[in-house]
């Protein structure tokens, strides 16, 4: 004789897996869009990043032949001079152009006389594609105009280095890894969504859908308590949502291979160990996210309204990060300790292969179980209660 | 044996039970015969212990469902007025389920699956998936997981609604085979022919109350009316000119 939560556990589990719908969106939609979605992401800012640095410097010039030392410069430096347009404004406006320099009439007769002479650039700034050339060509007339000032000073018997009272020397701090920290950010969150749609329909079967097809009655006519029927299907729905979130691992794991990091300068590490923390950092979570979704589904009328609340409720995994940019949590513990943020901030580090304290992952498991049981403790009553049956 | 006393339950402003009591014996079946809305699922439900009765006592086999719900459910199959089944399960597999959260073992379950199958006629659909069945179908599938662990009391409520005539036999002759075996069985019903083809005893409940109680000729002779159909209605109609002269 098998005790009645794995009998319940095991209908359970069984019943979904033969349910297509549920299949579909809680093992294969949810765990395979996020990754793909991130690896396609990935994949365009690489490609964009590429174009813009290799890619030589196309320089349309107007008036090219008042500054032949310039041009020649330019040319050195490896931009291609193109024939500049008649109009630089209305090549702008078209974009058959992302900037043109226009070198200024007087530019030849300035410059012989040892003045500022005018080179104008013309660009959008609303046009994201100007943005590089444009730092690239600022530089590139920077270099030009310091060389140039240099040689007159040295010809005058001066050392250009005086006409440098201060200078920066820049410190980039930044590691390979930690450039990635703005795409990275979204990798928790994918993990969280996917352990949300992973319990969705099981969540909302045992409780709305069980009313709804008038099953509910004679399940609780079985000698079995109350709470044990919850908590078997709680354990079922736990158990997708675990399945969601192992398979989105995998998939993630699958897409790095094709993400060309390096090209970034990233290294981004998700090996077994790692991947392994990752997945035991998120049991409580699926924990926590089945309670939840079984009380709000508990509360709703039928299958379609309890679909709706809890469409809504894959929105939570971004309110802890939220809440702590609006009133900033100091202490490390309490960030640890908070339910899903706990995990986000240790997910972002494992990745990104930084080590990780012990007691900080203690926390976050520790935090996030107690809010999970507090939370099946509210589930298992809920169910309890004569008006449970007759809501719908 | 069934034993209720003074069943009373209400439901907001709505007063759905007063005062029920009734006895069903082992051996016998006993019918709760009211038109609909007339406090027969609520009744039946405080029976079998789904929700509280505001006063008043249930006793199945000595036992108060409130207080003993697991021994007493075990002494106890119900088919309720909701009988759905769970569409990505055999009919089959819909029955072991509740046999097994019975704690039946596997060779007493196996046995018994089958034996219901066949007295049901279950036999042509019991390994599909439940998803699609007929109404007399679904009600053989329900039927059969209520009683699955052979329970000596049977409480059901109004088995036989939406099913065809040879799907009414089918259950009536089920219902009768068990009385033999010296089972205790409850059953409510608005349907007079039935009430009077199979039941030993009647209870006629009205707006909550009930106000006769016998075997069919008892109530015939009651009424002096010469149909259960007819004693039906002058015991429902006598109800309400008492009801109003009660309030007036």
């Amino acid at each position: 004789m098998k005790n009645p939560f794995s009998v319940i556990f095991q209908k359970e589990f069984r019943e979904n897996l033969r349910d297509k719908r549920t299949i579909t969106s809680a093992l294969i939609m949810g765990p395979l869009m996020g990754p793909i979605l991130f690896a396609v992401m990935f994949g365009f800012m690489i490609q964009q990043q590429k174009n813009k640095s290799e890619k030589p410097l196309e320089l349309p010039v107007i008036g090219a032949d008042q500054a032949s030392s310039f041009i020649k410069f330019a040319r050195q430096q490896g931009a291609k001079i193109l024939p500049g347009p008649d109009d630089p404004e209305q090549a702008i406006r078209d974009k058959t152009h992302d900037l043109v320099l226009r070198i200024d009439p007087d530019y030849a007769q300035q410059f012989r006389h040892g003045l500022p002479a005018r080179i104008q650039l013309y660009y959008d700034e609303s046009n994201k594609d100007s943005s590089t050339p444009v730092r690239r060509v600022q530089r590139l007339v920077n270099q030009y105009s310091q060389t140039i000032g240099s040689l007159r000073l040295q010809l005058r018997g001066v050392n250009p280095v005086l006409t440098r009272a201060a200078f920066i020397e820049e410190h980039d701090l930044s590691t390979p890894q930690s450039r990635a920290a703005l795409i990275l950010a979204l990798l928790p969150y994918v993990l969280m969504i996917g352990i949300f749609t992973g319990g969705m329909y099981l969540a909302i079967d045992t409780t709305a859908g069980e009313k709804e097809r008038q099953s509910l009655e004679p399940l609780l006519l079985n000698p079995v308590p109350r709470s044990t029927i919850l908590a078997g299907k709680l354990a079922a729905t736990v158990a997708f949502s675990l399945m969601a979130v192992a398979i989105t691992i995998i998939t993630f794991r699958i897409a790095f291979t094709f993400i060309p990091f390096e090209e970034l300068g990233m290294a981004l590490k998700l090996d077994a160990r790692i991947m392994g923390l990752i997945f035991l950092l998120l049991v409580p979570v699926a924990l926590l996210a089945g309670s939840l979704q079984t009380i709000i589904a508990a509360f709703s009328r039928n299958f379609r309204e309890a679909q709706t609340y809890l469409s809504m409720l894959l929105l939570l995994p971004m309110l802890p990060s939220l809440a702590v940019m609006i009133m900033p949590l100091k202490e490390n513990a309490w960030k640890m300790a908070t339910p899903i943020l706990g995990q986000n901030l240790l997910i972002n580090q494992l990745v990104k292969g930084e080590a990780i304290n012990p007691l900080d992952l203690l926390l976050a498991v520790g935090g996030t179980t107690a809010v999970g049981l507090g939370l099946a403790w509210v589930a298992v009553k809920l169910y309890n209660r004569e008006r449970m049956l007759f809501s719908s | 044996m069934i034993h209720a006393q003074q069943l009373s339950k209400s439901f907001g402003q709505v007063q759905a039970v007063r005062n029920v009591s009734l006895e069903a014996p082992d051996g016998q079946i006993t019918a709760l015969l009211g038109a609909n809305g007339a406090g027969k699922t609520t009744s039946l439900r405080m029976i079998y212990g789904l929700i509280r009765p505001e006063s008043g006592q249930v006793r199945i086999d000595g036992q108060n469902p409130h207080e003993n719900r697991e021994l007493v459910l075990n002494r106890l199959g119900a088919l309720p007025d909701a009988r759905g089944l769970y569409k990505n399960l055999t009919a089959r597999e819909n029955i072991e389920y509740f046999g097994r959260l019975h704690g039946m073992d596997e060779e007493t379950l196996q046995q018994r699956t089958d034996l219901l199958i066949e007295q049901l006629g279950m036999q042509k659909f019991a390994n599909r998936r439940t998803d699609g069945f007929s109404q007399g179908q679904r009600v053989k599938v329900a039927l059969a997981r209520a009683l699955v662990h052979d329970p000596q009391n049977i409480i059901l409520d109004e088995p036989t609604n939406g099913l065809d005539v040879l799907a009414t036999r089918g259950v009536r002759e089920f219902l009768r085979q068990e009385k033999a075996r010296g089972k205790c069985v409850l059953f409510s019903s608005h349907v007079m022919q039935e009430v009077s083809a199979i039941c030993d005893r009647i209870l006629v409940i009205h707006n909550g109350v009930v106000c006769a109680e016998g075997s069919e000729q008892e109530l015939l002779a009651a009424t002096g009316q010469a149909t259960l159909e007819d004693a039906f209605v002058s015991l429902i109609t006598d109800d309400e000119q008492t009801t109003s002269e009660v309030s007036a």
